[in-house]
């Protein structure tokens, strides 16, 4: 069949000669959507293909949590707090107890410090095990699911066989962490420490999470679509990062060398040798990467920690009824998703007068009306899944 | 405010505040490892601006109020009489040393206004629009001034001390006991043996 070009002509002319209807169109997305791990919706203007004015709605998850916490006393508080973000439900408690604490004046014994190190270590190792296991399902790759899941489980069994649970562990107590008894006449009476083969299971535990780890980076980074769907996609710059409050691996990514666990002393981390892991570029790729390569540090930290936890109590000398006395204070910590925080004020009571709580999810998805802008929409979801951000920390 | 036996001697961060201090025009106090530095509500842009550009403190961390109030509808009452007002408070730091300074400043109980950050800080807008959901505090300039988390509908500052909570106005906790006493025993003074925490 040949072209007759007259009539290619006549038709372009034709369609020039339309007038088109373009309109925008407002698209929905959300409340329910499997890449939010929570409940948020958006609403975007979509042009074509690429959206723009991204307003995301939040609160469907709000719990008013800074508002119980002031009818609550100090004990109390650390079962809410578990729940900020479920995915690392133990990194939660610790700023806010160490808070309570640095108002008391508690000197915490070290292998209490030791205990809530290594188990924040594993929540994080935990947390970016789901990323890892997530992110790359969002885009597409079912089978990385599998490896991540199955070390996370590892991870959570160890969690669960000092704490009693995987998700909540409620396990500090202000002075220390929770001493178990048993119901033998013996045990009952004194405390019991670490469970049987602790060290010996994380030892293993942390080798085969190194495994998985080189495994994943294997599957994931060898796969031309998640690279092409990742690289150069959703580019954050520092100073924009900084000035919106997105911290951890978002703000890692983007170059910034700063990770509180090295310069805030909340727990006894300068006795431990590990990296601050950074990229380059800030998009999707890097903060990707950031995570699987942190897991790897979180391993160095609770393989250095087991190897040299000191023995000693579990729990400072603390009163039954525990008032806090009057003071204000704010302690930050770096949480698998970022800077988490308690800003808290004491009146010399036994809750708390104010307790403003700062989570890292929160202002890491402030940043979505700028990130989003303009973007391809089958990016939006690459983009947001980088992120990492949990509801229940954006919500609280 | 109270004093810390960590004010008495110099303190590791004394440097750090006096001259936060000294460039946003403020008062700098260290209470428990935190540098609070107090302003005027006159200076409540610039001093950020001044934050942001001459001392390095780019990182925006939050921002929120805390209601002083005599009369409380939910929680404890404060044990000595303050002066009513609505403190708002931001959070900034540096990315290098992790030096962390809380500006703070007065506005009062009633109708509280203040210029917005937005221009200053991005980051401000939301924390902004909480603070404005929670407390009633106007952010003068702001773009987009509405709820945050509650429903477009919702009456009322949930984080002012005189917004009651309803859970407890209908039961109050913790009562007489946790568990309510057998009728014809009366409960017994010895401790529990079941729950240390009791």
């Amino acid at each position: 069949m040949t072209i007759d070009a007259n009539t290619i002509r006549h038709l372009s002319e034709a369609s020039v000669s339309v007038e088109l209807q373009t309109e925008d169109m407002t698209l929905n997305i959300g409340p329910q959507h499997p890449s939010t791990h929570g409940v948020l919706r958006l609403v975007a203007r979509v042009d074509g293909e690429r959206c723009f004015d991204v307003a995301p709605v939040i609160g469907y998850m709000h719990r008013g949590y800074e508002k119980l916490s002031e009818v609550r006393t100090y004990p109390q508080i650390t079962t809410i707090v578990n729940r900020i973000d479920w995915v690392s439900g133990y990194a939660n408690e610790v700023p806010f107890i160490v808070a309570a604490e640095k108002l008391m004046e508690l000197e915490v014994p070290e292998r209490a410090q030791y205990i809530r190190l290594i188990l924040t270590e594993m929540a994080r190792i935990s947390s970016h095990l789901v990323f890892n296991a997530s992110y790359p399902l969002e885009l597409g790759a079912a089978t990385p699911l599998f490896f991540a899941l199955r070390e996370r489980e590892r991870v959570l069994d160890l969690l669960e066989s000092v704490t009693g649970g995987r998700f909540h562990p409620n396990f500090n107590r202000i002075g220390g962490v929770k001493p178990a008894y048993g119901s033998g006449s013996n045990t009952r009476k004194q405390p019991q420490d670490l469970p049987a083969g602790f060290f010996a299971e994380t030892r293993d535990a942390m080798d085969k999470v190194l495994e998985a780890v080189d495994q994943l980076e294997d599957l994931v980074a060898g796969n031309e679509i998640i690279l092409a769907r990742t690289r150069g996609v959703g580019i954050l710059p520092p100073e924009v990062a900084a000035a919106y409050g997105v911290s951890g691996p978002n703000l890692r990514a983007s170059g910034v060398a700063f990770d509180l666990r090295k310069t805030q002393g909340y727990l006894p981390y300068d006795r431990f040798d590990f990296d601050v892991i950074t990229a380059e570029n800030g998009d999707c790729w890097d903060r990707w990467y950031v995570r699987l390569a942190e897991i790897r540090e979180s391993v160095k930290i609770v393989q250095q920690a087991v190897d040299s936890i000191p023995s000693g109590d579990l729990q400072a000398k603390v009163p039954k009824v525990i008032k806090v006395p009057k003071g204000e204070t704010y302690v930050r910590a770096e949480n698998p998703k970022g800077e988490m925080g308690y800003y808290l004020v004491s009146d010399g009571g036994g809750g708390p007068y104010r307790l403003k709580i700062r989570s890292a999810s929160f202002s890491n998805i402030s940043i979505l009306p700028w990130i989003l802008e303009g973007i391809l929409v089958p990016d939006i979801i690459a983009v947001m899944g980088s992120l990492d951000f949990v509801l229940g920390d954006v919500d609280r | 405010m109270s004093s810390s036996p960590s004010e008495t001697a110099t303190h590791p961060l004394q440097e750090f505040a006096d001259r936060v201090a000294e460039a946003v025009g403020g008062t700098a106090e260290i209470q428990f490892d935190t540098v609070k530095v107090r302003l005027a509500p006159e200076n409540w842009v610039q001093a950020h601006v001044t934050a942001r550009d001459q001392l390095d403190l780019v990182f925006f961390s939050w921002l929120s109020a805390i209601d002083w109030a005599n009369e409380v509808a939910a929680g404890d009452t404060l044990n000595e009489e303050v002066e009513e007002r609505i403190e708002l408070m931001t959070a900034l730091s540096d990315l290098t040393d992790g030096n962390l300074v809380v500006l703070s400043t007065d506005l009062p109980t009633a109708n509280p206004a203040i210029p917005s950050l937005v221009g200053v800080y991005a980051g401000a807008n939301w924390h902004e629009r909480e603070a404005y959901e929670m407390f009633g505090i106007d952010f003068e300039g702001h773009p987009n001034l509405i709820h945050l988390y509650l429903p477009d509908s919702f009456v009322g500052n949930p984080l002012r001390k005189s917004f009651p909570l309803l859970s407890r106005e209908v039961k109050p906790w913790p009562g007489t006991v946790d568990v309510e006493a057998m009728p014809e025993s009366s409960r017994s003074d010895e401790p529990s043996t079941e729950n240390p925490d009791a």
